[in-house]
């Protein structure tokens, strides 16, 4: 299984949830933030991040707005919005009863 | 993402685009400044970064699409749709675009006038701290007074400057101005003002000067012309600047040009001509009886109306307790009180004070609700038709929401099927509107006064028209919109397309709306025609037709008496010309303003009595056929200037003040000429049948007397009037001459005039009658039909289960029987109501009278017995095998 894959679905969840601790990101730092946390075991491909993002702020979860980088340079940076938040909640409390019985197969197969 | 910020994607996608480049670009950059810092070169790390991204192009179009297509996609779809399902359906789309495209465009043709009239601010500067002076007269004819004299104005504006700051604006008159250029008289609509009203007002110049406060000094030749006066008399030269003229022997040079868009501060009347009011008649300065002109004023900052008016009250309370001695003797001392407390009123003037918004405002608000009225109906039928379309799209419904599509989607489609009507019948609705709108201006106006309305076709009247189609999509799109939507597809899947019976019920609500809009529209269009005819019906007392009338002025100046004698001798030639029958003059025109004097009666020298007066020559009464009932008319020796003062009264004069005994041979004294103290012993010679000088009032007790010095020419023709025009002119104005005509009208468009209100309101409402009643019909009609068709198979199996006819027609057309009720009762209902407003509107009808209900309720139910009769006649020719049979 390449690394790309393993983050098949998973890469909403991992946006709000790192939008909701670590506040307004743009594109790029939320690539960057996944790739050192995961100790590069996931690395996050442009191609699927940035529709991803924009699917996110269609349904309404984050919102995006323009601001300025500490160069002068002009970032999209995002936030997760409040039903952003409830919508974290019940996706990472599907995905650890998932991972959970996903374990326990493997454990007592 | 809300459907506003999507919406603006679709028009800004450009700039979508622009910024999906400029996020990723913000990405590839930061990608590689990583990984220079990591040690890379850039050319490396530029080809790394680039094999990661893939085409960038791609992902951008990725992005785009998460943000616009669906949506987009599902719009341009459904519009596809909409228009291929309407183009299936051309002539019942067609019918439907155009009665909702008329009925919008007289909507909006009603509101550009109420616009114009009413609404629209003045182009000055803070309109809003405008305001207009007016106060009570306790004259039931004219209740309320606007216009004040100099020493009161005087006294008003020194007592609340600290307030507010007034200024005068005269009544505006048509006045000949001779230019020296061309030595023409023409008539030009003149306004006198004080010199500080331009400034107050906040108006600007164009080019020259404007009327400034130093011109209030009574040698002032300063003259202000108006932009459109400007561009139509002087091509908009600058070499107006400086042109002079005369008006009324008095020289004028033009100083200025007013600024484009101000054209007066009365609406529908725009100045072409402002003079300082200093330059008016000298006797009107100091003099308390001459009342002349407006007062307006700017209200100063943070002072409220009521603040002003307690000033305004206090001054104008003493100014008349001090000239007690100028109310007419006859008042009694209760009244007396009364006209010294009389209120004092500080209105507000953001949109001009108006005489012509007094005459027609409130009619043309009534016009406006009845199209609006009309507008329901057509959109009722537009709803049915909706209805009776997603009824025969049941299934294709049901199919689509059992595979899956949102109830939102339907919505959207069938509402966008009805956006596209809207907006179909909004186009034809302004192209109609811009046809009928200057036509019913042109309705408003009488001959040489013209109305002009600046009826500003802009961006406005587009918004309220696109905000009124958007409404009535709504209102009517929506019931079979969420109609749709609340489909169980599982039911009318399975019962095949729905034959349930309650499928006729669904157009109830829309026939009830539509019959008691019809009826409120019938009601009120009604009580007006029949107002208009009653009015069109008085017998004014005295012949109208082939009666021409001449406006004659000197060509020079001469002395009064000098005139009178040419004046005479005009009337003997004119006399002689062929095709003439008789030649009189008289200073009013019957059915034109009165003048009314004091007089006393012997044997009563305390009471003075008010009448109404009218100079006349003689033959006077022959020309208007007014029958003579006692004694005689007026002799050419009654019009000598040393004659015995001789008059002639009508019969209400007779009968109201000498009773049963003939006045004739007796007399009474008056005083008639303001410079004459003692006064006249006048005998009354004859007494004439009466003739109303107001069509909407019995006739007043009126005096003839002779003519002063000239008046009106009233010459009755044996044939067409207008066929004598030229050889009356040509007399007039022939060789030796001291005369020339200024305006020549007839006696029957008089009378026309005075019925202008009342012939706008009757035409008007009762085509809108007749157009709401054709709609309504033709809706009904449909309705029915459809029902019809609908129940073809339980008509068969009532037929075949021995039902006759009449029971089957009773059937069908009893469906609709409580709506029928429904809807009448609740027409009369708000026709009831509706016309407290028109009441003060009609002459001789009574709304709560009978005949006012049953006329339009007549008409309705025939309308709607006749729209049955066909779908009633084809439920009774059902063939029960056929209908069986075809299921």
């Amino acid at each position: 299984m390449s690394r790309q894959d393993a983050l098949q679905g998973s890469l909403p969840l991992l946006v709000l949830k790192l939008l909701e601790r670590r506040g307004p990101l743009h594109g790029y730092a939320l690539a960057t933030h996944i790739e050192a946390i995961s100790d590069e075991e996931l690395r996050v491909e442009e191609g699927s991040l940035y529709p991803a993002l924009h699917r996110l702020e269609e349904a309404g979860w984050i919102k995006a707005r323009w601001m300025k980088t500490e160069t002068g340079r002009r970032a999209r940076v995002y936030d997760i919005t409040a039903t952003g938040r409830k919508q974290l909640d019940s996706e990472e409390t599907r995905w650890k009863t998932i991972t959970a019985a996903v374990g326990r197969v493997l454990k007592q197969a | 993402m809300s459907w506003w910020s999507r919406l603006t994607n679709v028009f800004q996608s450009e700039r979508l685009a622009l910024d999906l480049d400029d996020e990723i670009q913000f990405h590839i950059e930061e990608r590689i400044r990583e990984r220079i810092a990591s040690g890379m070169t850039r050319e490396a790390a530029a080809s790394e970064v680039a094999r990661r991204f893939g085409n960038p192009l791609r992902l951008r179009e990725t992005s785009r699409d998460v943000k616009l297509m669906p949506w987009l996609d599902s719009l341009v779809r459904d519009l596809n749709l909409g228009l291929r399902m309407l183009r299936k359906n051309a002539i019942v789309t067609i019918a439907a675009v155009v009665s909702l495209g008329f009925a919008l465009g007289a909507c909006v043709a009603a509101y550009s006038l109420v616009d114009a009239l009413i609404l629209r601010p003045l182009p000055v500067r803070d309109p809003d701290r405008l305001v207009y002076l007016a106060f009570t007269t306790f004259r039931p004819e004219q209740p309320e007074a606007e216009t004040f004299n100099d020493p009161l104005f005087v006294s008003l504006r020194d007592a609340s400057h600290d307030r507010v700051d007034l200024f005068a604006m005269s009544t505006q008159v048509m006045l000949p101005a001779i230019f020296e250029s061309s030595g023409e008289k023409e008539r030009v609509r003149t306004q006198y003002i004080s010199g500080d009203a331009f400034d107050l007002l906040g108006v600007q110049g164009a080019i020259g000067r404007l009327i400034k406060p130093e011109d209030d000094v009574p040698a002032t030749s300063i003259a202000v012309i108006s932009h459109a006066f400007w561009i139509s008399r002087f091509g908009g030269s600058p070499s107006a600047i400086g042109r002079r003229f005369t008006i009324n022997n008095r020289a004028y040079q033009i100083a200025g040009v007013t600024d484009a868009r101000f054209i007066g501060v009365e609406p529908g009347r725009p100045t072409s001509l402002w003079l300082p009011y200093a330059s008016y008649n000298p006797r009107a300065f100091g003099n308390a009886q001459f009342n002349w002109f407006r007062i307006l004023g700017r209200l100063k900052d943070d002072v409220r109306p009521e603040v002003a008016q307690s000033a305004l009250q206090t001054v104008f309370t003493s100014f008349r307790r001090e000239r007690q001695g100028l109310f007419d003797p006859g008042t009694s001392s209760t009244d007396r009180e009364r006209l010294i407390h009389a209120p004092i009123y500080v209105r507000p003037a953001a949109n001009g004070p108006s005489p012509l918004r007094h005459q027609f405002g409130r009619s043309l608000w009534i016009l406006t609700v009845i199209a609006g009225l009309v507008l329901l109906i057509a959109g009722s039928n537009v709803g049915n038709l909706f209805l009776a379309r997603a009824a025969a799209r049941e299934r294709e419904m049901a199919l689509r929401l059992s595979i899956g599509a949102g109830r939102g989607r339907l919505i959207q489609q069938l509402l966008i099927e009805s956006a596209i009507v809207a907006v179909a019948a909004c186009a034809l609705g302004l192209m109609f509107a811009t046809v009928a709108a200057p036509s019913v201006v042109g309705m408003l106006t009488a001959p040489g006064d013209p109305v002009q309305l600046d009826l500003q076709m802009g961006w406005k009247l587009l918004g309220f028209a696109g905000g009124l189609a958007l409404l009535t999509t709504l209102l009517f799109g929506i019931t079979p919109a969420l109609r749709a939507s609340r489909l169980a597809p599982m039911t009318t899947l399975n019962t095949g397309g729905g034959r349930s019976l309650t499928r006729t019920g669904m157009f109830r609500p829309f026939v009830a709306l539509q019959l008691a809009f019809g009826m409120v529209v019938l009601f009120v269009g009604g009580l007006l025609a029949l107002s208009f005819a009653r009015l069109s019906n008085v017998d004014p007392g005295f012949a109208t037709s082939n009666v021409l009338l001449l406006d004659v002025e000197t060509t020079r100046r001469i002395d009064g008496s000098q005139q009178r004698t040419a004046f005479f001798n005009l009337l003997d030639r004119l006399r002689l010309v062929p095709g003439v029958q008789d030649v009189a003059a008289a200073e009013y025109n019957p059915l034109g303003r009165a003048w009314t004097a004091f007089i006393r009666l012997p044997g009563k020298p305390n009471e003075a009595i008010e009448t109404t007066m009218s100079p006349v020559s003689a033959r006077f009464f022959e020309t208007m056929r007014m029958p003579l009932v006692r004694g005689r008319t007026f002799e050419p020796k009654d019009m000598e200037a040393n004659a015995a003062p001789s008059v002639v009264v009508n019969e209400s004069f007779a009968r109201r003040y000498f009773g049963e005994q003939m006045p004739v041979g007796r007399g009474f004294e008056g005083r008639f000429n303001m410079s004459n103290d003692t006064p006249t012993q006048y005998n009354i010679v004859g007494i004439v049948a009466d003739a109303r000088y107001d069509l909407r009032k019995p006739a007043a007790p009126t005096i003839f007397m002779p003519l002063r010095t000239s008046g009106t020419i009233h010459v009755r023709t044996a044939a067409l009037p207008a066929a004598l025009v030229t050889r009356l002119r040509a007399e007039i104005s022939g060789t030796d001459s001291q005369f020339r005509v200024t305006s020549i009208t007839t006696q029957s468009a008089v009378l026309d005039r005075t019925m202008l209100r009342e012939r706008l309101l009757a035409n008007l409402a009762t085509f809108f009658a007749f157009v709401g009643l054709v709609l309504l019909a033709v809706g009904f009609y449909g309705v029915l039909s459809y029902s019809v068709v609908h129940r073809t198979r339980e008509i068969g199996i009532r037929l075949a289960l021995g039902a006759g006819p009449m029971r089957v027609i009773r059937t069908v057309v009893m469906d609709f029987g409580s709506v029928v009720l429904i809807g009448v009762l609740s027409g009369l209902a708000g026709g009831a109501y509706l016309s407290r407003f028109v009441e003060a509107l009609l002459f001789d009808v009574q709304p709560q009278n009978l005949l006012s209900f049953a006329l339009p309720l007549g008409t309705l139910l025939l309308m709607v017995l006749l729209a049955a009769l066909l779908p009633a006649l084809r439920a009774a020719r059902v063939d029960p095998v056929i209908a069986l049979r075809s299921e």
